[in-house]
């Protein structure tokens, strides 16, 4: 695949870390492309630098060398500041904690990404209850975090990471805090949503249920793709 | 609105945390409001007194005040009555009184002691000093009673065992150097509520003491306004009348004033300080530990594409709500203040060197609430600003590993 047709490029990423007086390499040259709509599972046990490549590909962490591109735009150089923006417009994020604002209602938390676009009030609400109702929450909009199980609020988390229709969605291990019919329910509902939204999925995952449902499986073992 | 309603929410997220900070923020604002009500009312209170002593402007002789004289009235003013109508007849005048400063001996036959009186016009005089001298016994002087009449300070009156109708002896010099007596009866006993003045006032008929003095000259005319705030713009307009005068207003002549005022400042300004310190380490304390709690939800924030900016006005609006919500609280506490005073007829004790308290009363001034809700406001958002900024340009990754 050519680096235009896609929608994240990786090419060479290196990314150390110091521990103590040591150095340890998370990546080793690591060259990835994701095209658009295409789901991609990071596998590999812990510590082999899944985060790492998955915080890079989300633009919150920069490597120690190599490139990237997202939609075709360099990033090398690109300042805090720039990459933030295009976080907000083009990447979508899902956790493995959820990571809902507890302070807001399940509308609320959907509704924050397009605030922070600027959409107008009327577009806002019409596009929140379309994902609440998607993700199957219509009824529970006006509920906190906290008065929600963890499978419905991994639901909120879709809603927030899909509402702005982001080229790219980042999700880091979704179903390992979640059982297994719920985890079997997220899956299907993660893999549909980004199929219809012709979103890009990079999910670090343990999970065999969500690496089946992807278009490729990569393998990471002590910072290099297998 | 949304992101104000989002602040007010993160506010009530530890309501005990956030209620303690609102609570010293509004004892903090309610001290500086009371303390600060407390000093005005004393300025106004003594800018009154002041004004009803000297009058708001006092005109004199070009050397009227330089206090060098040889003999008694050598810098009158001659024309004075000529120029108490041109003074009386500007915009705002209330009154023009002219007076007389002289001193000597009083004696009731058996002893004397030495006096500081002011020639007075009786009806223009008492009625305007108001509430700032007090009538023991007695009345004021009659311009035109059979013999001089005098009003005399109670200690005074102690010393010379005078009563109301005691007949006493002025003996001062005259403006050509000579001893003159002249046989006074009292009037009145009064009180202006120091006593060191009490001991040696005598507040006599002007006329009777021109007699006394062998003048026909007045030391200062003494002009009252109907309001205090036009006191430049009045002795602006005698300055430019009567270049050839020396005007001054109550301010430069209260000196007992500017000492209190400059003193009073300092002490509320200290105060003031102390409790920025307190309220602004309450928010800190509360708005850091808020911050520390939400590193984690600051990382998602922030991945989600939160400006770290955008972080920081977010606990800025949070800071101003608290703030706020500190500053009305306050706001109503020292308005009750102010009220339950004026109702419970509390007095201060009397000040060093006067024999009378005075009504502790505080005033409202809308600038000054304004102006503290805004300082305090600005503080919980500058307190808000300094603990938000450095989470806030936390590497994401960071933030979203703080536990």
């Amino acid at each position: 695949m050519s680096m235009a047709q896609a929608t994240v490029s990786l090419g060479g990423l290196r990314k150390s870390y110091r521990v103590g007086e040591s150095s340890v390499e998370a990546l080793k040259g690591v060259s990835l492309a994701v095209a658009a709509g295409e789901m991609v599972a990071l596998t590999g046990p812990s510590g082999s630098g899944k985060s790492t490549l998955l915080n890079l590909c989300g633009l919150i962490d920069t490597p120690d060398a190599g490139s990237r591109e997202l939609c075709g735009k360099v990033l090398d150089g690109l300042d805090e500041i720039r990459l933030t923006q295009l976080r907000r417009e083009k990447v979508g994020f899902i956790f493995q904690g959820f990571n809902l604002v507890p302070v807001m209602t399940a509308y609320d938390n959907v509704e924050y990404p397009l605030l922070l676009l600027g959409v107008a009030l009327e577009e806002r609400r019409r596009r929140v209850a379309e994902a609440l109702h998607r993700v199957g929450l219509d009824a529970l909009a006006r509920r906190l975090p906290d008065a929600l199980s963890g499978g419905q609020r991994q639901r909120v988390a879709i809603a927030r990471a899909l509402i702005k229709a982001p080229a790219l969605v980042i999700a880091d291990e979704p179903t390992a805090n979640l059982d297994s019919a719920t985890a079997r329910q997220i899956v299907d509902l993660l893999h549909e949503l980004a199929r219809e939204r012709s979103a890009s999925v990079v999910v670090a995952t343990h999970d065999e249920r969500m690496s089946s449902h992807c278009d490729r499986v990569l393998h990471l073992i002590d910072g290099e793709l297998q | 609105m949304k992101w104000l309603i989002f602040a007010w929410k993160n506010v009530m997220r530890n309501r005990r945390r956030s209620l303690t900070a609102m609570l010293i923020t509004a004892f903090g604002s309610a001290a500086v409001l009371a303390s600060g009500g407390f000093a005005l009312f004393t300025y106004e209170s003594l800018e009154e007194m002041t004004a009803r002593d000297t009058g708001h402007v006092v005109v004199a002789h070009a050397r009227g005040f330089e206090g060098d004289e040889d003999v008694p009235l050598q810098h009158g003013l001659a024309d004075a009555t000529a120029l108490a109508a041109r003074f009386a007849a500007l915009p705002g005048v209330r009154a023009v009184a002219p007076r007389v400063q002289f001193s000597g001996l009083i004696s009731n036959g058996d002893k004397s002691a030495v006096f500081v009186g002011s020639g007075v016009v009786p009806e223009i005089d008492f009625r305007l000093r108001g509430p700032q001298m007090s009538f023991l016994a007695g009345q004021p002087p009659a311009s035109k009673a059979p013999a001089p009449e005098v009003v005399i300070g109670n200690e005074l009156a102690r010393l010379m065992k005078a009563k109301v109708g005691t007949l006493l002896t002025l003996l001062a010099t005259t403006t050509e150097g000579n001893l003159n007596a002249v046989d006074v009866i009292v009037s009145g006993i009064a009180s202006v509520g120091v006593p060191e003045i009490d001991k040696r006032l005598v507040l006599a008929d002007l006329a009777s003491v021109q007699k006394l003095l062998l003048s026909d000259k007045v030391g200062t005319l003494s002009i009252y306004l109907k309001e205090t705030a036009d006191t430049e713009l009045v002795a602006g307009r005698v300055r430019e009348s009567q270049p050839g005068l020396t005007v001054k207003t109550w301010r430069d002549l209260a000196v007992f004033y500017q000492a209190v005022r400059a003193l009073y400042n300092r002490i509320f300004g200290i105060l003031g300080v102390i409790m920025i310190c307190i309220v602004l380490f309450a928010m800190v304390n509360t708005l850091g530990m808020a911050v520390v709690e939400r590193t984690r939800e600051i990382g998602t924030l922030r991945a989600i594409g939160t400006l770290p900016g955008e972080i920081v006005r977010n606990f800025v609006f949070e800071g101003m709500a608290i703030g706020a919500a500190g500053a009305v609280a306050g706001m109503l506490l020292a308005g009750a203040a102010t009220v339950a005073l004026l109702f419970a007829g509390a007095e201060m004790p009397p000040p060093p060197g006067r024999s009378v308290g005075y009504p502790l009363l505080l005033s409202f001034s809308p600038t000054l609430y304004g102006a503290v809700t805004l300082m305090v406001i600005a503080l919980a958002a500058g307190a808000a600003w300094l603990v938000s900024r450095r989470a806030a340009n936390k590497p994401v990754t960071e933030a979203l590993a703080h536990v």
